[in-house]
Parts: structure tokens; C-alpha cells; sequence
């Protein structure tokens, strides 16, 4: 052959490489998104809700399962004492309207927050209003041992029984807030609620698991606290933990998240009073 | 924190002689360490329980000094020997006049 032949030749061959090359690449590329494609369904289907008690130690899990060593039970005894106990210019107690609170208020704290007069309301926020409003006292203040005792107690009386709120068009567009602001990047460190519990959970942060943040037990005995705290108490510590100004206490946009983080939890089984660490 | 305060005693009612049995208490107080500020910058006086002792029929059989490190609402697990049906009392004292008193019957068959 001559050199133009052998040229000639030479680049025919290089050509055809290169086509096939291209089609190699392409061909894995599709192959490797078929592969992100299917095991991102596996783990959607692996992610089943999960409580943060499966995450437990055993000492902790004893815990919270003995009530003769639960520390919530001491909130627990104090809110039973409270709502048997007439106070305020009308003498009147919790069981004076409401009766035996083993009755009247199952189930109840698994459908909070809940619309009240048009407006979001907590469980915690309702027992001020009864106070208030049909006690004639003063308000006990979010975080009190007054508000924690009784929303313990009323919380307690929801043990073992699923989480379902209500989903009518008001509550609706609340949670859909709700959704909004657990999305949202937020403080110095520019993090948002779900890319910790939604797309990190069960990985680590530190030392811990992170959990899929379900608020299946509240209030909860935290032993970091050494007390017993509300979700909401629970919320403006992930806030002050990624650096932002957390919202009061009462304030909508907590309110909202909590009534997205219970339609979330759709079906959980409420274990109030739980521990956490 | 008031004068005195709720407990808990988890123990067996019944046990043979010469059984060792668990005993597991616990006590709701604040346990404030006397470190702590308030958010203007006061300092938290210190409000503790000093002292836990339990006398089964009248004798001590275990005693414990609390801390300003000791957590709130301190949980305490011990044993002892069963020797005779009788009483067991279980006592805390404190900061501020403090002191909460329980007791459990143990019978020994």
C-alpha cells in the first residue's frame, strides 16, 4: 500500500473506534442511570416510617417502657393531680367539663394540631385556651410544668393509638405550609429540615443516627434536657442547631411544621410519653 | 423545688430467703447545680438532694451522696439480701429543707 492508502485507511479505522466508543459511553451512561433509577426506588421502598425508639439503646428503651422508671411519669402523676384539681375564680378543674380523661381524651392528642375557630392550634396551645377561657387562670406559659404535666397527661391517655389529623381543605393548605418551610434552607449553615430527615436519615450525623424526625412520642422525657419538652421545644433546637433565629414559641410557622411533621407520621403508633436521649 | 416530691420504687413484694433482690428508685427534683445563669446573667442558686439512705427493718443497708453533677430526677439501682419479711424505707434529703420519704414491704417466704 501507499502512505495516502495507508492514511486513508488508518482513518477509516480511527473513525469507526470513535463511533463506537461514542456508543459505549452513551450505553453506560444509560446503563448507570437505570442503576441510580432503581435503587433510589429500593430505598424509597426500604424507607418505611421509622420511630426514633428503634434507634435506642436498650437502657433507654427500658426507659421509657417502665413507667415505674420513666421520669415523664412524674408529669404524668402531676397533670393527673391537676385535672381533678378545681382552681381559679370558678373552682372549675380540667374534669369538671371534660370527666374522666381516660374517656374524653383518648385519641385526642393523635389528631393535634388541629382548626379551632379558624384557627391552627396545638394541644398545648388548647389547654392554655381552656385555662384561660373557662378557668379564669392566668396563662402557664409554653415550657411551664403546669402546661407540660397536663399536655403529658392528656397525650398519655393517646398511647398505642395512631396518628391521624385532619385533612379538610383549611387544614390542608396549613400543612401544605408546613411543607413549604420544612423544604426551606434556613440559618448560617444554609440547611434545610428535610436534608437531614427526609434525604439523610438513617445516616450519621457525629455519632448519632440521624432519625426520620416523626413526632410519634411527644412530649417527650428528653435526658439531654433532664425534663420534659414539647415538639415545639424540640423544633427551635434543630433551628438554633443549623444557626438560624428560631421561630416563638405559638408562632405559625412552628405550628405549621407540626401540623405537617403529624400528616407525615400518618399512622404512627403514639407512644407519649416517650424518652429520648 | 418544694419541700418534698414525687418517688418511684420498683422491687419485688415477695422473695425467698437468702434471695438477691433489685431494687431501682427514683425521685422527681430538679437536682439545679448552682452553675447555671439565668438568661440576665443571675447566678441559679444551687438546689440539690444531698442524700439517699434506705434501712430495711430499721438498719441502713445503703447509702449515697448526690452532687451538683448528678442529673435531675436521679435514678438509683442497688440490691440486697433477703433475710427477713419487714420494711424498707427509702429516704432523700436536700438543699432548702428538702427530704421525701417512701417505703415497700417485703415479705420473705
Amino acid at each position: 500500500m501507499t502512505t495516502p492508502q495507508l492514511q486513508q485507511v488508518c482513518l477509516q479505522w480511527f473513525k469507526k473506534l470513535k463511533q463506537y466508543l461514542i456508543v459505549k459511553i452513551l450505553l453506560s451512561l444509560l446503563l448507570a442511570y437505570i442503576a441510580i433509577l432503581t435503587s433510589s426506588v429500593v430505598q424509597a421502598q426500604s424507607k418505611a416510617k421509622q420511630s426514633s425508639y428503634d434507634l435506642m439503646s436498650a437502657e433507654n428503651k427500658a426507659l421509657q417502657d417502665n413507667l415505674d422508671m420513666n421520669p415523664a411519669a412524674f408529669w404524668l402523676l402531676d397533670g393527673q393531680a391537676l385535672w381533678t384539681q378545681p382552681s381559679g375564680p370558678k373552682s372549675l378543674s380540667c374534669a369538671s367539663c371534660h370527666g374522666d380523661a381516660e374517656r374524653s381524651m383518648k385519641g385526642v392528642a393523635a389528631s393535634f394540631p388541629k382548626i379551632r375557630s379558624r384557627r391552627l392550634t396545638t394541644l398545648e396551645e388548647q389547654i392554655e385556651i381552656c385555662r384561660t377561657e373557662r378557668q379564669g387562670l392566668v396563662r402557664a406559659g409554653h415550657e411551664s410544668k403546669v402546661s407540660l404535666a397536663l399536655s403529658t397527661y392528656v397525650a398519655s391517655q393517646s398511647k398505642g393509638l395512631p396518628i391521624h389529623i385532619d385533612d379538610s381543605p383549611a387544614m390542608r393548605a396549613q400543612i401544605d405550609e408546613g411543607a413549604k418551610l420544612f423544604n426551606k434552607r434556613i440559618g448560617q449553615l444554609n440547611l434545610s429540615c428535610a436534608q437531614c430527615h427526609d434525604e439523610r436519615a438513617g445516616l450519621k450525623l457525629g455519632g448519632s443516627v440521624i432519625p426520620q424526625a416523626h413526632p410519634s412520642g411527644y412530649p417527650i422525657y428528653r435526658l439531654e434536657w433532664q425534663s420534659v419538652g414539647s415538639l415545639e421545644r424540640r423544633l427551635r433546637n434543630c433551628m438554633i442547631g443549623v444557626r438560624s433565629e428560631p421561630f416563638p414559641y405559638d408562632s405559625d410557622e412552628l405550628k405549621q411544621l407540626e401540623a405537617f411533621l403529624m400528616w407525615r407520621a400518618e399512622g404512627m403508633i403514639l407512644e407519649s410519653p416517650a424518652v429520648r436521649p | 423545688m418544694a419541700n418534698t416530691s414525687r418517688t418511684l420504687v420498683t422491687m419485688p413484694r415477695e422473695a425467698k430467703k437468702g434471695e438477691v433482690i433489685d431494687i431501682k428508685v427514683i425521685v422527681q427534683h430538679d437536682m439545679e447545680s448552682g452553675f447555671r445563669r439565668t438568661e440576665q446573667g443571675g447566678l441559679i442558686p444551687r438546689d440539690i438532694i444531698r442524700s439517699f439512705t434506705c434501712t430495711y427493718g430499721g438498719s441502713e443497708i445503703f447509702r449515697a451522696e448526690l452532687h451538683p453533677g448528678t442529673g435531675a430526677n436521679p435514678m438509683i439501682v442497688f440490691s440486697t439480701i433477703a433475710t427477713e419479711s419487714g420494711t424498707l424505707e427509702f429516704k432523700w434529703v436536700g438543699d432548702n429543707d428538702y427530704s421525701s420519704v417512701a417505703t415497700s414491704v417485703l415479705t420473705v417466704v
